[in-house]
């Protein structure tokens, strides 16, 4: 089945080490809500505003999820000290888009994918087939890999923060887009690739998806 | 897009810490026999009461039995027509554990056996699915894994979906709510005056979903979804309230057709106040209610996946299961079952919440 989607808006942003200006003081007034947010979520409040949302239902993706989160909870086993109740609850992979939701008071729909290299490709195909249903759907993928000595995990990945956002709606136009020559010179993250190939070409807007 | 398609539960296969079968799980249920022991594995203090799978095999071991359990059991002699679904909150986080414990460092821990995708690359190595998804959304993975194998066979996307609940136990998850401190060291009592918590446990549940209707199958009604937007870990019972309206609407279904609701009942105080709540506003007319936490513990991101198995089974059964162990009934205003009771069951609703308030309210029913 192919189904294509019209990029209403698109947005992304990455860096080799950790994203300087994420606009979150502004995003999110509250001193306490800030300070609890992830990586992640600072990320995906940005990105949500960048594409101006309006609280549709939301498809996020992640590969490695809340890796902070969960490098901070090891080590804290590992040297026996006490685990933190906010790091463990920000250690799920739908913390980011849990945050996002309490700040805009979306009370849709809201799905948490991580299909490993694939994320980004099957936020896509699932964006597509709820897509069918008429509405505009938010799709967001972020990865977070900052971490201290990640050098001992990774060895392939040059951009450790990162985060794209589309706005799509289903659409009856030819595919002006398609993922048939998808590149990564720049070594992001695999895992969010199809969606930064969509919000880098801005001058096309149709993308085929093949489910 | 209107749905087109019925989508039918037609095999599922469960292992549990209350059992190593479908069969065994309900008996333990019905009889209160808990798989809920004390256990120092993990942490020496507070000796938590968790559920590990009684079993001698490997948790991936006992992975692949329950896959060719479906294989054996079904229409399919293979899933290259099949995609599949996960629905997991950990992943492959012991296997991380394993290594990082050993070495203190993380050269040794392979990313491929962290991820949730860990579970299908595993799956993909023994057998030839046709595609492959995951969600990862804390305790309602699984849930929401149905929900979408639901949505996409009725919208006649895929002919299949092979759903897979599945979360081991491992330090991370089990200091984590020590940490939060909502772990009980006994049995717990969801919806009972005196409790003292939850129980972590572990569990793999699958189920084979097709358009096709066969022989003692169980209809994937409905599915609810919301989002609370009020806080990480503490519901909002509005949010309960709307994925079990939203289960019913897409159900077609009166309050006053669910015949049993099978609660997310945690044994925390935060989700039974809530989740009573709601239900009794959803359902003033007092359907029967249980939670089966207290003899399976709370798989978390299978837990969706296994209390659909329950679900399935209730239904076949025409048989609602009691709360084990409840003594001191917190809140009259919803029905708890007290002992098991026989009676005409058409429809069955099932709760799942999680971590950030995303919640998933799954209708299922008797074939017609």
């Amino acid at each position: 089945m192919k189904i294509n989607l019209e990029i209403l808006n698109s947005a992304f942003i990455c860096d080799k080490i950790e994203i300087a200006e994420l606009n979150t003081k502004t995003l999110v007034p509250k001193m306490m809500t800030r300070r609890r947010l992830t990586r992640a979520a600072k990320i995906a409040i940005y990105l949500s505003n960048e594409v101006n949302s309006n609280n549709e239902r939301i498809i996020y993706g992640s590969s490695f999820g809340e890796l902070k989160s969960s490098a901070t909870i090891l080590n804290n086993i590992n040297n026996e000290e006490t685990i933190s109740p906010t790091v463990f609850q920000n250690s799920v992979y739908n913390t980011a888009v849990s945050y996002l939701s309490m700040l805009t008071s979306n009370k849709n729909e809201i799905l948490t994918i991580s299909s490993g290299d694939n994320t980004s490709l099957n936020v896509l195909k699932t964006a597509a087939i709820k897509a069918l249903d008429g509405d505009e759907i938010l799709v967001m993928v972020t990865e977070t890999l900052n971490i201290e000595k990640i050098e001992e995990l990774n060895n392939c990945i040059d951009y450790l923060e990162c985060g794209v956002a589309l706005k799509v709606k289903v659409t009856t136009k030819d595919a002006n887009l398609s993922f048939s020559n998808i590149q990564n010179p720049n070594n992001y993250p695999k895992s969010i690739l199809h969606m930064l190939h969509i919000a880098m070409n801005q001058d096309k807007n149709i993308i085929e998806i093949n489910i | 897009m209107k749905i087109k398609n019925k989508v039918y539960i037609t095999t599922t296969s469960s292992i549990t810490c209350a059992g190593n079968n479908n069969e065994e799980l309900f008996k333990n249920i019905c009889e209160n026999n808990t798989g809920i022991k004390k256990n120092t594995d993990y942490f020496h203090v507070n000796e938590p009461s968790i559920g590990k799978i009684n079993s001698e095999k490997s948790f991936y071991e006992n992975l692949l039995i329950q896959c060719n359990n479906i294989l054996n059991n079904s229409n399919i002699d293979s899933f290259k027509d099949t995609l599949l679904i996960i629905g997991s909150s950990v992943g492959g986080m012991s296997n991380t554990e394993n290594s990082f414990f050993t070495t203190n460092d993380y050269k040794s821990v392979d990313v491929t056996q962290h991820n949730i995708h860990s579970v299908s690359l595993f799956l993909n190595n023994h057998f030839n699915f046709y595609d492959d998804i995951s969600f990862s959304t804390a305790c309602t993975s699984s849930a929401n894994a149905i929900g979408y194998a639901q949505e996409v066979l009725s919208k006649g996307i895929y002919k299949n979906a092979l759903v897979l609940g599945i979360d081991s136990l491992c330090k991370t998850t089990v200091g984590g709510f020590i940490s939060l401190g909502v772990l009980s060291d006994e049995c717990c009592q969801p919806f009972d005056k005196n409790r003292k918590g939850m129980n972590v446990s572990e569990a793999i549940a699958c189920l084979l979903l097709q358009t096709e209707k066969t022989d003692s199958c169980i209809e994937v009604c409905g599915v609810g979804y919301s989002s609370d937007a009020y806080h990480m870990t503490q519901p909002h019972p509005d949010g309960s309230k709307n994925a079990m309206m939203n289960a019913l609407k897409a159900s077609n279904l009166d309050h006053t057709q669910i015949d049993y609701i099978n609660a997310h009942g945690t044994g925390t105080l935060a989700n039974d106040t809530s989740e009573a709540n709601a239900i009794f506003s959803v359902f003033p007319n007092n359907p029967y209610v249980s939670s089966t936490k207290s003899i399976t513990g709370h798989t978390l991101g299978a837990a969706g996946a296994l209390e659909a198995i329950i679900s399935c089974m209730v239904i076949k059964k025409q048989l609602i299961p009691s709360n084990s162990f409840l003594n001191e009934v917190e809140n009259e205003d919803i029905n708890l079952s007290l002992e098991n009771i026989n009676q005409e069951v058409n429809y069955v609703l099932s709760n799942s919440f999680a971590f950030g308030g995303n919640n998933c309210s799954l209708v299922f029913g008797s074939a017609k």
